[in-house]
């Protein structure tokens, strides 16, 4: 069904995003999650830097996962240097 | 107030886009246009311009890098002949698709066809679907005043299309003309500074030219059928004020040449016109009722004026001087314009297309002549035996 | 005037790739891309030739960039570079715009830099405009499904290079050697190096280096991609880090005319270490192994690394 054209944007041009692109939400994509053992963290950053999708964040102790985008690659947890992430089957979770 | 001199069609191009204040020139080499590149090099030097001089590295090139010049908010100028318009193919419908109101020059050129490089309609032609505003300047004063009027059209918030202001290579490019060069504070007067809302600025970041999918492409489409529809309006305007501001009047669509009462005419576009128009003087001067519809803006084509026009005459021949390969009959672009503008007229109009002054070859008076005393049989017998009549091989 | 980045730790917090993107599970090109956005900050405008990083990116009318971005034609990356630095040029000084002059980054892939947009690459160098262009090389035409460039590897399986009877190594060519292409032969080269987004930090570095040049810079980075090469999602980062240990791929940068080495693997791993990984070199039988670890030799002896690791077996 085609879009309306007064909802097509302009000159094929569109405001860019901010912080995150909510056009192309890939949370969903996930077959596998990232689960963090904090106690063994040591936030040295490297699965932060090492994300594709920028679904690492960092906080003042420990990193924590942006489930909303993060498709489960897992390099996050083959990059940590303390075996501190593992991956868990989505279907385990109720969320 | 400005200046007469006698330059040629390359040499008025150069000066309308000094007077338009670029900011970026993409140059490559080809003949016929690249006069216009080497005055424009020569101003840059002597400090008459003051614009970026990008040499391109081809017309590909050139054409990618005034696209983005145009998308970082410049007005960007380039130019070519030939093969040369057609190996930038490519670059034409994202600069039209994401309304970049940037200016190319064509002195048309025959297309390789092959070892002829004369002048011909035919390389500009092969554009006109893209989305561009499109027209061909008969003198170099046209020329001058044609590159003036596009950047003004182009780059209007109605319309915000690109231009080609085309020239019939040689015969307009190379020929000497007197021109009226317009002082820079007339120019100011008639075209502002471009600006355009959706440009590459860190201080207000926007994507331009994402991935769409299928759905929204009848919708991109749309848009840009409206921009040159809606551009018919503004063309107007912006002749009328023009008028008022340089004190040169032009038709905006059609010019007429001697038609008043004129019985067959020949309808055609560009700098062969001005030979037209010396067989009809002569032809008048022995009492024949012929006369000249010029062609001045292709796209959009003026279909309705184009049908008021040559709806009144008893036969009007097409003059083409160009190639459109494969339709029965018809060998030139400009006829099937015609025909369709004409369409619903049936026999109260015989139309015969002729195709004429290809690869470089003049259009001489002996064979408007020919055109004119085809057009009379025509116009008596009320039907052409052809649909078009190659010269010098057919009439 | 970039600052160098001293550690993981002290690389800007902000995004400007932010995340929501249609690139694979993965995805190499997406990570370095990220890196290279965080490298350079706000005052950035990014141009996509066509390729992966077009496409997976701004899929559905949208795309992950919060600063500026411009599609080009996978041809024209380099052309439409310039005309933007010429504009920024322009404007500037016939103060049509009171904007910063920005940094100007082509993200074109390895068709849009080594083969079908090399001629608009070269001659942004030759002119000497103020960008940076990145060669992000997933070694493959991996947007339209996998198909072989100039820079995929001899003996890789992709859809026009696939193993048979008849071929029964693949791709039978040598890949082009692009940084070499870019280094000799324009005279107004400013910096040029190669990076790779398993050395996140001398990745980051090198786009500010290139940013900081004050004319054209060449940033080749090796992107690991999962689907065109075979190898699980997760193997991106180790499977760039192969690549480099096996000299498979070289870490360089030339600045003021000088090569310098700027990771040398302590010791050389054999090439099949980097291949057994992926199945685009599954097919290879050790006589075309062979041909790999001599390309990676003499890649490495070019850069003055003299290889010490044996054949595999």
């Amino acid at each position: 069904m085609s879009v309306p054209v007064k909802e097509v944007p302009f000159a094929g041009t569109v405001p860019s995003p901010k912080t995150e692109n909510e056009g192309m939400i890939t949370g969903n994509w996930r077959t596998r999650r990232p689960v963090l053992d904090a106690d063994k963290c040591t936030n040295c950053l490297i699965c932060w830097i090492s994300c594709p999708d920028s679904s690492v964040n960092q906080n003042a102790d420990v990193v924590s996962f942006n489930l909303k985008y993060c498709k489960g690659c897992g390099i996050c947890n083959e990059v940590c240097p303390v075996g501190a992430i593992s991956l868990a089957p989505e279907l385990d979770f109720e969320d | 107030m400005g200046v007469k001199k006698r330059i040629s069609g390359c040499v008025a191009t150069a000066n309308a886009v000094k007077l338009a204040d670029v900011e970026v020139i993409c140059s490559y080499p080809i003949r016929p246009y690249t006069g216009i590149m080497s005055e424009l090099a020569r101003m840059v030097a002597d400090g008459e311009l003051d614009a970026e001089f990008v040499y391109g590295e081809g017309e590909h090139g050139q054409l990618s890098v005034v696209y983005g010049a145009s998308a970082a908010g410049a007005r960007a100028f380039t130019g070519s002949s030939g093969v040369g318009v057609t190996y930038a193919m490519e670059v034409y419908s994202p600069i039209s698709g994401e309304r970049l109101p940037l200016q190319m020059a064509i002195a048309d050129r025959t297309l390789d066809p092959p070892g002829d490089f004369g002048s011909e309609q035919t390389d500009a032609l092969c554009c006109r679907d893209q989305g561009w505003i499109q027209g061909w300047a008969s003198t170099p004063q046209e020329a001058l005043d044609l590159t003036l009027l596009y950047y003004r059209i182009g780059e209007d918030p109605r319309v915000l299309l690109p231009q080609y202001a085309c020239q019939d290579g040689y015969f307009v490019s190379h020929i000497l003309g007197e021109v009226d060069i317009p002082d820079a504070a007339q120019v100011k007067e008639f075209l502002p500074p471009y600006k355009n809302h959706h440009v590459l600025d860190p201080r207000n970041p926007q994507i331009i030219g994402a991935q769409m999918e299928p759905s929204m492409g009848p919708g991109m489409q749309y848009q840009r059928y409206q921009a040159i529809e809606g551009s018919r309006k503004v063309i107007e305007e912006v002749h009328e004020e023009f008028g008022r501001i340089f004190g040169r009047k032009y038709a905006p669509w059609v010019e007429e040449y001697m038609t008043d009462d004129a019985e067959v005419v020949i309808f055609m576009q560009g700098g062969h016109a001005e030979t037209c128009k010396t067989v009809v003087k002569r032809l008048r001067n022995l009492g024949e009722k012929v006369g000249l519809v010029r062609l001045r803006t292709f796209r959009p084509f003026p279909t309705q004026q184009v049908r008021d026009a040559l709806g009144r005459f008893k036969a009007v021949g097409v003059v083409d001087n160009s190639v459109n390969f494969g339709i029965s009959g018809a060998a030139g672009v400009l006829l099937t314009e015609a025909r369709t503008a004409l369409y619903g007229l049936g026999d109260k109009v015989p139309t015969v297309g002729f195709v004429a002054g290809l690869g470089g070859e003049m259009i001489t008076h002996d064979e408007f002549y020919k055109m004119f005393a085809k057009l009379k049989e025509v116009a008596k017998a009320g039907k052409a035996d052809k649909q078009s009549y190659w010269l010098p091989f057919e009439l | 005037m970039l600052e160098e980045i001293k550690s993981i730790k002290k690389a800007p917090v902000e995004e400007y790739y932010v995340p929501g993107h249609r690139t694979c599970a993965g995805c190499g090109p997406a990570l370095q891309y990220r890196l290279v956005a965080k490298a350079a900050g706000p005052n950035t405008i990014f141009l996509g030739p066509t390729g992966c990083m077009y496409v997976a990116n701004t899929s559905y009318g949208c795309g992950p960039w919060a600063v500026p971005w411009i599609h080009a034609q996978i041809t024209n990356g380099g052309a439409v570079a310039s005309g933007i630095e010429a504009a920024y040029k322009a404007m500037i000084r016939k103060h049509k715009t009171d904007a910063e002059f920005p940094n100007i980054i082509v993200m074109a892939g390895d068709g849009g830099s080594a083969d079908i947009g090399i001629q608009a690459l070269s001659a942004a160098f030759y002119r000497g405009h103020n960008i940076l262009f990145v060669a992000y090389d997933n070694e493959s035409y991996a947007n339209t499904g996998i198909q072989t460039s100039p820079t995929t590897p001899y003996g890789a399986w992709t859809t026009f290079s696939p193993a048979g009877p008849v071929i029964p190594e693949g791709k039978k060519l040598m890949p082009k050697d692009l940084p070499k292409i870019m280094a000799h032969g324009h005279p107004e080269l400013k910096y040029l190096a190669t990076a790779s987004l398993s050395y996140p930090l001398d990745l980051m570095n090198k786009v500010r280096k290139g940013l900081n040049a004050n004319g054209p810079a060449f940033l080749y980075i090796h992107a690991p991609c999962p689907k065109g090469w075979s190898f699980p999602a997760d193997k991106t980062v180790e499977i760039g880090k192969l690549a480099v240990e096996t000299g498979m791929f070289q870490l360089y940068e030339l600045d003021g005319g000088e090569y310098k080495l700027t990771y040398k693997p302590r010791e050389l791993k054999p090439v099949s270490e980097y291949i057994k990984y992926q199945g685009r070199f599954s097919h290879l039988q050790p006589e075309h192994i062979e041909k790999l670890q001599q390309f990676a030799n003499q890649r490495l002896k070019e850069v003055g690394i003299e290889a010490v690791a044996a054949p595999a077996e």
